[in-house]
């Protein structure tokens, strides 16, 4: 599974795009849970040469560091960061960003909610497969 | 030339036309419905902000509407634009955008427009 196309599909179903009731000033997107976060793919020579920046805020804070790494410090963060950028930013783009959650492995808290596969109807994805 | 100048006095004038304003600006957080300067400041904006929001709410509904419209198509396998193109080529102009209620109340009605679109096409 590649880390934009199911980035992309998720940011679609949290925002409630896919719904005829969509309304852009309201949250009234799904819950989407992602398992198996460290299995998420990039093609190409991502792996090693995509970055991810952040900064603390001092001078000099800049820390960068190489999917691969992230992948094995913190594999959550970077569907997290990828879903984040899809999102619109503000409030409500906040408030839509904690409907994600992302597990490492194949288990998640959430069965009480009785979760369903998600439809995926992108073109690119289905392709993939 | 003589002027006659005869004695006015002010009265309640400048305390209607200030009542007035404040008034319509009544609602308005803060300072803003409460202090006269401010609130002349802010039904000048906001009179300003109306007029061009009512131009504007025809271009924010529309685009709702082709969201809508394009959700659900893209259930059913097509694209807004391409159901718009076949609804168009096939003469179904009945679909003013704000048809899109119909896609969201009625999605059942919705589905059937787009069948009888389907067969005239094929």
């Amino acid at each position: 599974m590649r880390l934009g196309r199911l980035a992309s599909t998720i940011a679609i179903h949290i925002r409630g795009k896919d719904l005829p009731t969509y309304t852009p000033s309201v949250d009234m997107g799904a819950f989407v849970i992602v398992v198996n976060a460290e299995k998420i793919a990039v093609t190409g020579k991502k792996r090693y040469q995509k970055l991810y920046r952040r900064h603390s805020g001092r001078p000099g804070g800049m820390k960068v560091e190489t999917f691969d790494q992230l992948q094995q410090r913190i594999p959550e963060r970077i569907v997290e960061h990828a879903v984040r950028g899809m999102l619109p930013k503000g409030r409500l783009g906040r408030r839509l960003f904690t409907k994600l959650k992302v597990y490492k492995g194949p288990e998640h808290p959430h069965a009480a909610q009785k979760p369903v596969p998600l439809p995926i109807s992108d073109k690119r994805i289905m392709l993939d497969k | 030339a003589i002027r006659i100048t005869t004695r006015v006095k002010r009265g309640s004038v400048a305390r209607k036309y200030r009542k007035n304003i404040l008034d319509f600006a009544s609602g308005f957080r803060g300072a803003h419905s409460r202090l006269f300067r401010t609130a002349t400041q802010q039904k000048q904006k906001a009179l300003t902000r109306a007029y061009v929001d009512r131009k504007n709410k025809k271009r924010t509904l529309r685009r709702l509407w082709i969201a809508r419209i394009n959700a659900v198509a893209r259930r059913y396998g097509s694209t807004h634009s391409g159901l718009i193109h076949d609804f168009y080529k096939n003469r179904v102009l009945l679909n003013c955008k704000i048809l899109a209620q119909v896609a969201t109340l009625d999605a059942y009605s919705f589905l059937k427009i787009i069948e009888e679109v389907n067969e005239k096409k094929s």
